[in-house]
């Protein structure tokens, strides 16, 4: 354990940016494909393990991890005890509520009642009561926009990053819910007991990612 | 509790039920019992544990150490109940821990919560069959507190917690003490590698006074360290007109940590003379923590974040590097008691035994589960076995006297953990490694094992 941190990165979209940054920032040498074969590597200066994004939080809070990468998304959904170091600006997405063309909502007017599909209920159901507004929430998996096509709801919440899915569905943002990026987080008792080590790579990475070699600007 | 379960051996028998030994500690589980977890009738609650084996006997071990240090210390012992009113309770905590309580209404339609933490229920007890008593008081209390959230994740609902609570005096030396006997109790129960982390909670929001901030960004700041989103921290502060030195502070919040030479430089870039007051109490704490001999391992943390509505002065934390949780924490509250009608300075702390159980497991591995020493007799000496049980007890062995004699034709062959009373009046036993005959020899080897 006394052999670098322990850093928690998550498979999926924000996988090989956040490679990419460690080894850019020189945290750790690390290549995403070498994750192909197992999900634990371990460096000379950190051991990094691949989990599902969502996991990320569970494994930092619970100090399996000292450290982890994780969109601010996921972090909406999963309120856990971690410190929220440094906005590292890749992964850019924004959550927005969205309506069938032609529809009230879509042309600005909010009807008496109103369901609304997303994946994100925590962060949608924020949004809507600083509107004041009480919607019924419906918690699906995926394809949320699928949801007003079919009836099951009026409008979605849901994340974007081109906008192209909510095009191909007829869908027109409305209003934006909130906007994400990756961010490091870090377990409360290591920021504590490995302060040093912690922040040097919170300082590291937040160096590299205002230093414009953000992977960010690669994609 | 998860039970880690790894095979112990490989079955061989198929009449042999399939033995699992808990890498938690000892216990065993019988495989072909586990189909009785399924069933309704004899399930458990989620996120609650049953404790057995070694880790119910370090649970206890761990919650006698901090209680006898608290004792040691001059703390008297106070046991309150498990279910409190809800509103004695909310007088103590805030809204977030307030959604977190086991609620339900009693016979007379007022509504009662299980304990989530137990210094409100000192406070009750101070202000109620207490009052008058000269202070300062020192009370101590150990007990299980629960809270009514989502069992997921690995997050426990029930705890047992051990704490303290000094009563009536407003000094730093009573801040101080509280930080010595909770280190003196981590110590005791065997918890090595133990970091404290002292901070105060005026230290931030004084800093945000003093720092320019209109009403709004004031209360985002603050949302954002209480949240513990530095990010958002940044955002909030980006536009304001705070004062460079106040603003350079609040970010560099995570980093304002170290011995007490922080102090200095701190205060080298602050001229308000409301945390430049923190400062100069953190100092003196210091000093006071010094003549207690327990600085090397005290960091001051002057971005702690903790409830600054609850906390009042010096606060603490207790890490351990085997965990990523605090092992304890405590500090100043020199509100609470005005709730319930005594304006009364306090300060104290509290000791989560679980997690303290957790790190001892993780630090040495070992599992320490002290089996009792099993005496068989022949049936002739049936009559001076129970004599020689009370002699080994006496000794400090724990000793499992036989409900049988053993039979003749069957003498039971010495096992280690054993001792056997032969029809000669002969003792031979295996115990801790060692194989002898004679209780003399017996009783050396157990003060052998006990050093």
């Amino acid at each position: 354990m006394s052999g670098g941190l322990r850093l928690a990165l998550p498979g999926g979209a924000l996988f090989e940016d956040a490679c990419r940054l460690l080894s850019d920032a020189g945290v750790a040498d690390i290549d995403a494909s070498r994750f192909d074969r197992q999900l634990k590597i371990a460096t000379p200066t950190a051991t990094v393990v691949k989990v599902r994004p969502t996991d990320v939080p569970v494994y930092v809070e619970m100090g399996a991890c000292d450290a982890g990468i994780v969109g601010k998304d996921i972090l909406w959904e999963s309120p856990r005890d971690c410190y929220e170091l440094v906005d590292l600006h890749f992964g850019a997405c924004r959550l927005v509520l969205a309506a069938p063309e032609g529809s009230p909502l879509a042309e600005g007017r909010f009807p008496q009642s109103l369901r609304a599909a997303t994946k994100y209920p925590i962060a949608a159901r924020r949004f809507f009561d600083s509107l004041g507004l009480a919607v019924e929430l419906i918690k699906l998996h995926g394809s949320v926009e699928l949801a007003p096509a079919m009836g099951l709801a009026d409008c979605v919440v849901d994340i974007t990053a081109t906008g192209r899915t909510l095009i191909a569905n007829h869908l027109v943002e409305v209003a934006e819910a909130g906007r994400s990026t990756a961010r490091l987080i870090s377990n409360q008792a290591s920021l504590k007991t490995r302060s040093e080590a912690v922040n040097q790579l919170a300082a590291a990475l937040r160096r590299t990612v205002t230093a414009g070699a953000a992977p960010a600007a690669v994609t | 509790m998860a039970l880690g379960l790894v095979p112990s051996s490989h079955p061989t028998q198929n009449s042999r039920p399939r033995r699992f030994a808990s890498t938690r500690g000892g216990a065993w589980l019988d495989f072909a019992h586990m189909s009785a977890l399924q069933s309704p009738a004899r399930g458990r609650a989620g996120g609650f544990a049953d404790w057995i084996g070694a880790a119910a006997q370090r649970r206890r071990l761990v919650t006698e150490a901090f209680v006898d240090t608290f004792a040691a210390w001059g703390y008297e012992y106070l046991a309150t109940p498990l279910v409190e009113p809800l509103e004695t309770v909310a007088a103590g905590v805030g809204g977030g821990l307030q959604a977190q309580l086991f609620r339900f209404m009693d016979a007379d339609g007022s509504l009662l919560a299980l304990v989530g933490e137990r210094t409100v229920s000192v406070a009750r007890v101070v202000s109620t069959q207490l009052q008058g008593v000269r202070p300062p008081l020192r009370l101590c209390y150990a007990g299980p507190v629960l809270f009514n959230r989502p069992p997921l994740g690995g997050r426990r609902r029930e705890a047992m917690q051990a704490g303290c609570e000094l009563i009536g005096h407003p000094g730093l030396s009573a801040d101080a003490e509280c930080i010595a006997v909770a280190a003196a109790a981590l110590e005791r129960a065997g918890v090595t590698g133990v970091q404290i982390d002292v901070g105060h909670a005026d230290f931030v929001p004084s800093l945000l006074d003093s720092a320019n901030l209109d009403a709004e960004s004031r209360g985002r700041v603050a949302d954002a360290l209480r949240g513990r989103d530095l990010v958002a921290v940044e955002d909030a502060l980006r536009g304001t007109d705070a004062g460079d030195a106040e603003r350079e502070l609040l970010l560099a919040f995570p980093t304002l940590r170290g011995g007490r030479e922080i102090l200095d430089t701190a205060g080298a870039r602050i001229s308000a003379p409301r945390p430049r007051r923190v400062l100069a109490d953190l100092a003196e704490l210091w000093d006071v923590l010094d003549r207690h001999g327990i600085t090397a391992s005290v960091h001051l943390d002057l971005g702690a974040v903790r409830d600054w509505d609850y906390y009042t002065g010096p606060t603490f934390e207790l890490f351990s590097a085997d965990l990523g949780f605090p092992l304890g924490a405590g500090g100043r509250y020199d509100r609470l008691l005005a709730a319930f009608g005594t304006d009364a300075p306090a300060t104290g702390f509290v000791l989560h035994v679980d997690r303290c159980c957790d790190a001892l497991l993780r630090g040495s591995g070992q599992d320490g589960m002290v089996e009792a020493l099993r005496l068989a007799y022949s049936a002739v000496r049936a009559g001076e076995a129970p004599a020689l049980a009370a002699r080994l007890r006496q000794a400090g062995i724990a000793v499992a006297l036989e409900l049988e004699p053993t039979a003749r034709h069957h003498e039971e062959p010495v096992v280690e953990g054993m001792a056997r009373l032969d029809d000669d009046g002969a003792v031979a036993w295996r115990y801790r490694g060692e194989e002898g005959r004679g209780v003399e020899a017996l009783l050396s080897a157990h003060a052998r094992d006990a050093l």
